[in-house]
């Protein structure tokens, strides 16, 4: 699906204006850094590390792609960066927010305003439309209902025809389409995907990706991704593969 | 937003919402209905004694409000002092006897002539006057209930009455028989359980009780107008007690079943709740989301309890005419408070559950 050559570009202002545009790209600060991360699971009385001193930076409009096998920490450092768990040890730096520092109401006020997420199993509200899923997202972000932005952010997503659909009444494309409207109709600073394309069939896992580097190349949202999928760090500027708890490299994709 | 949140999870499990809304209904209806039948029961109780058209009644010593069979009936003779007292216009003696065959009433052994000089005299539905020793009136609600007709014979206290006349419902009992034959067959000669006493102008009815009570001392002698007020649940020993009990046993229904659906909402609901947290929706906007859907099921219930109450009280009345079912706005608006209450307090702990769920474990819930 070909978004960009559907949507004009003067939406795309509409919905992303000001710092989290393209131009900020080449910032000296990262929107997120990392500084020996720890994070501490218990097993009863024995502690499992999950990530063992992540250090990690990803600068404004830059879009990362973390690797790595199986319960090597990739989810964990996903969801210490969003801030739904929090850090044992170290520091996380969002848009030069200390989240390690943070109390869980404190992360989630930040989580509220800067970050986004998308998950592999799409995570939709079964009850509500997918109007009502992406309109929630606005809502407890605390702006209402927003019909402008919402209206070119479910164009830009190609949704306009299933926007009174039931996540069961859509299919799994069209699902995680709905979820990445509701990850970015808040404009976050950092959008960040757990496999989005880890349920979906070649054709919407393509679709998908070059929705997220639409995102990124256009409107310079700053994406970090985890996947198993190979071919998807090609959509990406950077690939960073983890093993047991620890990034072992950062490569340019190309 | 929320409420269209709250709204489609309600109609996406119809029949745990319908349960939910029925035991709200369910305890509603109970609550409205027992205080309604209590005071229903109290209330015409009261109206039927101040039908009776007296001022003033004079009863044995030390009796409740209730007005049943007396233990120590009082000697008939009482009512020729009081008749001579000043201001005294009537007196009219009536012995109670306690009827629980087929139902629990109070019947009236009445003096034809003083009972109808006090009350003005029956409406006749039917029928005639007592005349014989064996006649038997019945009020118009009683006798549609217990399906009596002018001219058949009824059966009471092992005694077979001519059923002589039906009149309209109000003066005091639902069932009346000649003074006489009613001591005669109580082995209570000559006595009487109570004095129904008129008096020629009603403002002087402090004046005759003042007399009264210098004559007759041991008597519980009582204005009909502070009966009427008396005929009230915390008046009655132990119905209070049996009212609160029962109010409580409804709300405790309601609760329990409310705990119950949000609970398992909640745990259905885990991932859901890991999303909203996701999004960043904090703690109080979990227990609010929660909260809310326990309030929109519970308005659901009352306004069906509302109308099952209604509905109950309908079937029962024509079931049981004698019945006396009293709905007021005001028992609606507390039985609604209490389940709302008792919804909200139901609803509190899984609410604090899923508040406290962690955002990860809620996310990867299968």
């Amino acid at each position: 699906m070909a978004i960009a050559a559907t949507i004009p570009s003067a939406e795309f202002d509409v919905i992303y204006s000001g710092e989290s545009q393209g131009h900020l790209r080449k910032s000296v600060e990262p929107i997120l850094k990392t500084e020996n991360l720890w994070k501490l699971y218990h097993a009863g009385k024995v502690e499992v590390p999950a990530l063992r001193g992540v250090n990690f930076s990803v600068q404004p409009g830059e879009s990362v792609a973390v690797m790595g096998p199986s319960g090597c920490g990739k989810s964990t450092l996903l969801y210490v960066i969003g801030g739904l768990a929090s850090a044992s040890r170290g520091t996380v730096l969002v848009d030069g927010n200390d989240l390690a520092a943070m109390s869980d109401g404190e992360r989630t006020k930040l989580r509220r305003s800067k970050i986004g997420f998308v998950f592999q199993r799409f995570n939709l509200l079964p009850t509500m439309t997918a109007k009502g899923n992406i309109a929630i997202a606005q809502y407890i972000h605390g702006d209402g209902f927003d019909p402008h932005r919402f209206d070119v952010v479910t164009k830009l997503l190609g949704l306009e025809g299933r926007l009174n659909h039931k996540p069961s009444e859509m299919s799994g494309g069209e699902q995680q389409r709905v979820a990445i409207a509701r990850a970015i109709i808040n404009e976050p600073k950092i959008l960040l995907a757990d496999e989005p394309t880890g349920n979906l069939d070649t054709r919407n896992s393509d679709i998908v990706l070059e929705m997220l580097r639409q995102l990124n190349k256009e409107l310079g949202q700053t994406i970090v991704m985890i996947t198993h999928n190979p071919e998807a760090v090609t959509y990406f500027d950077r690939v960073v593969h983890m093993r047991d708890g620890v990034i072992v490299d950062g490569v340019p994709a190309d | 937003m929320m409420g269209e949140m709250i709204l489609r999870n309600l109609l996406h499990r119809p029949m745990r919402t319908f349960i939910g809304v029925l035991a709200i209904a369910v305890e509603v209806a109970l609550v409205v209905l027992i205080v309604g039948l209590t005071s229903g029961i109290l209330t015409e109780t009261a109206k039927r004694v101040e039908g009776v058209g007296a001022d003033i009644m004079l009863q044995p010593s030390s009796v409740g409000p209730i007005i049943t069979m007396s233990n120590s009936p009082m000697p008939i003779k009482i009512k020729d002092r009081l008749l001579e007292l000043p201001h005294v216009r009537f007196v009219a003696p009536v012995l109670l006897q306690f009827n629980s065959a087929g139902g629990v009433e109070v019947v009236y052994g009445i003096d034809k002539q003083s009972f109808n000089a006090v009350s003005g005299g029956f409406v006749f539905h039917q029928g005639h006057d007592l005349e014989d020793p064996d006649d038997l009136l019945m009020d118009d609600l009683a006798a549609k209930a217990k399906n009596v007709h002018v001219g058949q014979q009824f059966r009471l206290f092992n005694h077979d009455w001519n059923v002589v006349g039906i009149v309209e419902h109000g003066k005091g009992s639902r069932i009346f028989v000649p003074l006489a034959t009613l001591q005669q067959l109580a082995g209570a000669t000559d006595k009487a359980s109570i004095f129904f006493i008129k008096c020629t102008r009603p403002e002087l009815t402090e004046d005759v009780m003042a007399e009264m009570k210098q004559i007759l001392p041991n008597y519980t002698i009582r204005a009909v107008k502070e009966y009427v007020s008396l005929m009230t649940s915390t008046n009655i020993p132990g119905l209070n007690a049996f009212v609160d009990a029962m109010i409580a046993l409804a709300v405790c229904i309601g609760l329990l079943v409310i705990f119950l659906t949000m609970y398992t909402t909640v745990i259905e609901r885990t991932r859901d709740i890991g999303v909203l947290k996701s999004l960043g929706a904090n703690s109080p906007f979990i227990v609010r989301a929660v909260l809310y859907e326990s309030a929109a099921l519970c308005l659901g219930g009352i306004f069906a309890g509302v109308g099952l109450s209604y509905a109950v009280r309908a079937g029962f009345l024509k079931a049981f005419p004698t019945l006396a079912i009293l709905i007021t706005p005001e028992w609606i608006l507390r039985a609604a408070v209490i389940a709302m209450l008792g919804a909200v307090l139901g609803a509190s702990y899984p609410a604090w559950v899923a508040s406290r769920r962690d955002a990860v474990e809620a996310l990867t819930f299968d």
